[in-house]
């Protein structure tokens, strides 16, 4: 049978959520069972920094409950992601050791950025819809418990995306240590929020204009779907409608109205505020709450991966287009990214079969070529250093931890020094794999930056055959070379060092 | 003109009086002269257990209200006081017809066709009293406890619903005060005792009649000076009505001192008891005059139905009706096959409950049956559906059964069946806390060549395959996504998982469904406000949630032609001025009890109809998981309208509500008389013969097996 069974399953800061999706068929995504249950894992970890032993318990509990429920299906796999509580807490692996020890669940950590591109996958397991709207200049307001993402869309592609502290949960608690009275929560949301959104309008938002917003959490987006559907675009004059709702009459009435718990509803207004304010703050006219998950993200990559899905929106260009603008906040030439970039992948493709590296690690090199230089920006002499401590410093949405220390020290060592494998110290430690990856792009970029030495961008139509032991570059044009060619030279051996490969550089003139 | 007050208390009956009229209305067919004689004993019979329940029930938590000087006014203005009052005139007029009825009509016509039931062990010839004796001393003697009263021995405990004999003794020979004493007549004996007869005609005798004959035995240095029966009914239940609001039971919380456990609420004794004996027990039981019923005849009625069960007066009782196969699944058809076709409506007990047994049965064998889930409230002892749900469990396949443990009487029975399905592997929910799970649905999760489809079977009635051949109910097996995403929704609800976003189809109770009530009758009022086709039939058993009625009565002004057919309790006054006039109420009594809630909403000619587990009362809507679900395939939409429109027809079993309150038979003068329920058997029959003939013409061809 073709059909696949597939588990998601979410280890929330407020819920825990598992849902079953089916695949039946190439393009045949469906949810066949979604159960969630409440556990407040969010306020120990942000609060006491550890998860307390009942909470474990009872989260294994229900993981066990979840792990029964995925045999009944008979899922063929499953992937299952603890976010921001459990990354946070203090003793993160005991947490996921335990798990494993009492429910054979294998929890995975995600972090900010990850996490945030999976919700953002998730929306695009709406197709059609998510397209459509992202043509236009539009926000994703992804709101978690401990943080909220703000993310802009021209054009179909990332602007820019920005992590702010101002989680629900998080909000929730200085609201409760307050002891703030609930006329007065709102102003005070508002007031809290205000501070930090003022800031990034100023950095990020600057003067664009906004259509849309899309809004992803577990709270508001839940009451708008019940009420107007999954597929409804709100006008701004809708959502307040809504929101006056839940704003006038006490909690059992808003519970009443909303058709949830009562211990929901404050989430429930803290978010809707947020939302309101952002929109707000950014002019929106529209307002998308499809409902949408981390859950159908982590389905939506799965079946990526497997080949089960053909999506529509290029993911990678997201994060591509997302490096070209931290590159372009810190002044880089988008014509020497561009240039480097092109060779770089050019002495890569040629080289598939001796570096044995994938479609992923590609995506390292061209980020790590577009970020080469972003450090100038702060130091000319210390290039290396500085722009490596600002990628660490910089979200790149989609690149997990580990994958954006690759690429900040593919960039620090194509400036400065390779440190090897032993040589490494604690703060910089890589595990095997990725230093071999590193050293293995390093390798590559050093290269290619040795070829365009003169950023005059002499060496364009580069092509790259692979004979024996030997890696030739032709350029076929007219141009002087010699500064090329002795750098190229010099940046070389590393590049044998690594591969046993000899680059060659030949230059057809054409006349 | 300022709108009418809908909920004014003098539109409004009051639901214990309703009850009352609903017994009545049953003791109507034991009095009715058309039907065959065993079929009255019957309807007799259930007058009797009917009103032991609702003594246990309803009379116990009204006294339990006045002990606790609750005094909140019903729904019809009055106090709980107020209540027993008339309750009580009500309920002595009762009996006094179920024993004049016993006396006057059934005993004399028992003995014309052959069966004299002895009064009193008087009238018992030399020889039958010989036999009489001599079955004693064989038989009861041996499990007979008397129980004397005197000052070491304190009044013993006499067990609710039990029947007993007290007596006076005096010892022989000494003329000292009295001694009072009392024996149980035992429950392990069958109470009709059957005496050796010549010719075609029977004769029995009651247990009670023979242990009074002979309790001098019992006491042998005693003389008796007095002996008769007696029966209590005690306050039993322990957990307060789930019909009553929760101030109530805060109330009693508060009062819980005052609050006496098990005290008795009703003494019956025979009439003509000796006063001094009377005495002793009303005393010693705390018994009011009001509580004291003077039974002339046979005390506990009930023993009619053991009479009913004698074998030679099979031309005394209704033939039957035989619950017929359903066309769309023939006998050793697969089910899953079978629905995927298309929705299949079951109507029981015309038709068999065969269908859904096999359902869970196929399921539990099914190797690509995944899960299986199913609420269960009341079960047959010995349920073949618990077999199958246990095989399935042992078959590896995730099952998931509720079992409600609150199912009023059935607690016991239910825990002993709920350990075995956990023995075998099944997960097993016992209830919700606060709630009752009264919804019938089964979902089983099935594995297909183009992935996961989910089959459901809805019902009106309960999983019972014994109660469905005499209760008419409704049931729907589907495979329809947005019922099979809801099922699981509700399954994952009552595992204690949060509630979904959406649901698709079913509306379930306490969330949703009193505002989908409320919803689907305004908007018959709107059409009706604009001139368009509005009207309602609706079929449940109960009807007594104030809103609703007071929904119903707007819409009536409105214009909305509204039709209930309503079993049992009825607090809706029909033919008021200005508010109930477009309303009509009737109940149908007969041979198969009214189970089934159908709704239909004419919603501008395009009609919706719904089933479901729910009446209109305030418990089913506010707190008891129930599911309303839609039936949207034209075919079956139309088999549902024709059962209401059957039973509006009917002028056999249906009385119509009055607008004095009372209960009539529908005039049929003029009419062809038609018998809904008859028609129905007749009808199903029928149809099973047609798709038997013309399946047979098929069949002529012989199918080989080829393996599986």
């Amino acid at each position: 049978m073709s059909t696949k069974i597939f588990a998601a399953i979410d280890v929330g800061s407020f819920e825990l959520t598992l849902k079953i999706f089916e695949f039946a068929g190439k393009n045949k995504m469906k949810e066949i069972d979604c159960v969630h249950r409440r556990l407040d894992l969010g306020t120990d970890t942000y609060f006491d920094g550890k998860i307390s032993n009942e909470k474990i318990d009872e989260l294994c509990r229900t993981l066990n409950e979840f792990s029964d429920r995925m045999r009944a299906y008979k899922v063929n796999a499953y992937k299952a992601y603890g976010t921001s509580a459990i990354r946070e807490t203090e003793n993160t692996t005991i947490v996921q050791d335990q798990i494993a020890q009492h429910t054979g669940l294998k929890i995975e950590i995600l972090s900010n950025s990850e996490q945030r591109f999976l919700d953002y996958k998730s929306l695009a397991s709406r197709g059609e819809n998510f397209s459509r709207i992202i043509e236009e200049k539009t926000a994703i307001l992804d709101i978690g418990g401990g943080s909220i993402q703000l993310s802009l869309f021209d054009n179909d592609t990332l602007v820019s995306t920005q992590n702010l502290l101002l989680g629900v949960l998080r909000l929730q608690e200085y609201l409760n240590r307050f002891a703030v009275r609930s006329s007065q929560a709102e102003s005070l949301i508002e007031e809290m929020a205000m501070a930090q959104l003022m800031i990034y309008k100023k950095l990020y938002l600057k003067d664009r204009e906004i259509q849309n917003l899309i809004v992803m959490d577990d709270y508001v987006s839940a009451c708008v779907v019940k009420k107007y559907g999954s597929n409804a675009m709100l006008e701004t004059a809708d959502y307040a409608a809504f929101r006056e709702q839940i704003r006038s009459g006490s909690t059992t009435q808003a519970a009443m109205s909303l058709g949830i718990s009562e211990e929901k509803v404050p989430l429930v207004f803290i978010s809707a505020v947020l939302v309101e304010r952002i929109a707000d703050l950014m002019g929106a006219r529209n307002i998308w709450a499809p409902g949408t998950t981390l859950c159908d993200g982590i389905a939506y990559e799965y079946a990526e991966k497997e080949k089960l899905l053909q999506g529509e929106h290029d993911f990678e260009k997201d994060i591509v287009a997302c490096a070209a603008n931290i590159s372009k906040r810190y002044m880089g030439s988008k014509k020497r990214s561009d240039t480097l970039e092109s060779i770089t992948t050019t002495i890569f493709d040629s080289m598939k079969k001796i570096h044995g590296l994938g479609k992923r690690e590609r995506l390292y090199l061209r980020l790590a070529a577009i970020l080469h230089d972003c450090g100038k920006y702060i130091s000319m002499m210390n290039i290396g250093e500085t722009s490596y401590q600002i990628i660490m410093a910089t979200e790149i949405i989609g690149l997990s931890h580990t994958e954006r220390k690759i690429v900040a020290n593919v960039v620090r060592f194509n400036h400065s020094r390779f440190v090897y494998y032993r040589q490494q110290t604690d703060q910089s430690r890589l595990d095997r794999d990725s230093y071999l990856i590193v050293a293995k792009l390093t390798a590559i970029l050093r290269l290619a930056s040795g070829l365009d030495r003169s950023h005059k961008q002499k060496l364009t139509g580069l092509k790259a055959t692979l004979k024996d032991n030997k890696l030739i570059l032709t350029v076929e044009n007219q141009e002087d070379i010699t500064l090329e060619k002795g750098f190229f030279e010099m940046r070389g051996e590393f590049f044998k060092e690594v591969f046993s490969v000899e680059p060659v550089l030949k230059q057809r003139k054409i006349f | 003109m300022a709108e009418t007050d809908f909920k004014n208390p003098k539109y409004y009956a009051n639901r214990e009086l309703s009850w009352i009229l609903f017994d009545r209305r049953v003791l109507n067919e034991a009095r009715d002269k058309s039907i065959p004689l065993f079929e009255r004993l019957k309807f007799l019979s259930i007058t009797a257990s009917n009103l032991d329940e609702f003594f246990m029930i309803r009379v116990a938590s009204l006294q339990d209200m006045v002990n606790a000087k609750y005094d909140k006014p019903d729904i019809a203005g009055l106090t709980p006081s107020e209540q027993l009052k008339q309750l009580d005139a009500a309920i002595h007029q009762l009996v006094e017809l179920q024993y004049s009825t016993y006396n006057r009509s059934i005993l004399p016509q028992l003995r014309q066709n052959g069966l004299q039931v002895i009064r009193q062990h008087e009238e018992l010839t030399e020889s039958e009293a010989a036999f009489a004796d001599k079955y004693f001393e064989e038989n009861v003697y041996p499990v007979l406890t008397p129980m004397a009263v005197d000052s070491s021995r304190p009044f013993p405990l006499i067990r609710n619903k039990t029947l007993n004999i007290a007596a006076l003794v005096r010892k022989k020979d000494e003329k000292k005060e009295m001694e009072f004493v009392t024996v149980q007549v035992p429950g392990v004996l069958s109470r009709i005792v059957p005496l050796p007869s010549e010719g075609k005609s029977k004769k029995i005798i009651l247990l009670e009649e023979i242990i009074e004959r002979n309790i001098h035995k019992l006491f042998l240095n005693y003389d008796i000076v007095s002996a008769h029966p007696y029966r209590i009914m005690r306050n039993a239940d322990l957990t307060i009505e789930e019909d009553e609001a929760a101030d109530l039971l805060k109330e009693i919380e508060k009062q819980l001192k005052k609050r006496q456990w098990g005290e008795a609420i009703r003494l019956e004794v025979e009439a003509g008891m000796d006063k001094r004996l009377l005495k002793i027990l009303r005393e010693e039981l705390h018994m009011e005059e009001s509580n004291i019923y003077k039974i002339d005849g046979p005390l506990d009625l009930t023993v009619l139905m053991q009479i009913y069960g004698l074998e030679g007066f099979e031309r005394l009782k209704s033939s039957g009706h035989t619950p017929q196969p359903v066309p769309e699944l023939p006998a050793g058809c697969n089910i899953f096959d079978e629905v995927r076709k298309g929705d299949v409506l079951l109507h029981h007990p015309y038709q068999t409950f065969e269908p859904v047994v096999d359902f869970i049965r196929q399921a539990a064998r099914d190797p690509e049956v995944l899960a299986i889930k199913q609420t269960l409230y009341r079960v047959s002892g010995n349920s073949p559906i618990i077999a199958a749900l246990a095989l399935a469990a042992e078959n590896g396949k995730q099952v998931t059964v509720l079992v409600e443990l609150k199912a009023r009487f059935d607690e016991e029975h239910n825990i002993v069946w709920a350990k075995m399905l956990e023995k075998a592997g099944c997960h097993v929910i016992y209830g919700l806390v606060g709630l009752k799970t009264h919804c019938k649905i089964t979902l089983a999760v099935r594995r297909e060549e183009d992935g996961i489809r989910r089959y459901v079977h809805l019902g009106t009635g309960n999983y019972n395959d014994a109660t469905a051949k005499l209760y008419t109910d409704i049931g729907l097996l589907t495979c329809s996504e947005a019922i099979g995403e809801d099922a699981t929704a509700v399954f994952n609800m009552l595992s204690g998982y949060s509630e979904p976003l959406v649901w698709n189809k079913l509306s379930l109770a306490p969330l949703w469904l009193k505002d989908k009530f409320l919803y689907l009758i305004d908007r018959e009022r709107q059409y009706a406000l604009e001139g368009r086709p509005a009207r309602i039939i609706a079929k449940v058993n109960s009807l007594c949630d104030r809103d609703v009625i007071a929904a119903l009565y707007r819409a009536s002004t409105a214009g909305v032609r509204i039709d209930l057919i309503v079993r049992g309790i009825c607090c809706l006054k029909t033919g008021i001025k200005g508010v109930s006039e477009n309303i009509t109420v009737r109940s149908i009594v007969g041979d198969f009890l009214e189970h089934g809630r159908i709704f239909y909403f004419q919603n501008n000619d395009r009609a919706e109809i719904y089933c479901g587990s729910a009446d209109w009362m305030p418990r089913n809507l506010e707190r008891r998981v129930e599911i309303l679900f839609p039936v949207d395939t034209p075919r079956l939409k139309e088999k549902l309208l024709h059962i209401l429109e059957s039973q509006l027809r009917d002028n056999v079993k249906a009385s119509v509500l009055q607008a004095d309150g009372s209960y009539e038979k529908v005039d049929r003068r003029g009419k062809a008389m038609f018998h809904a329920q008859e028609n129905f058997c007749r009808e199903a029959t029928e149809e099973a013969r047609n798709s038997d003939s013309a399946s047979s013409t098929v069949t002529r061809v012989f199918i080989p097996e080829t393996h599986r």
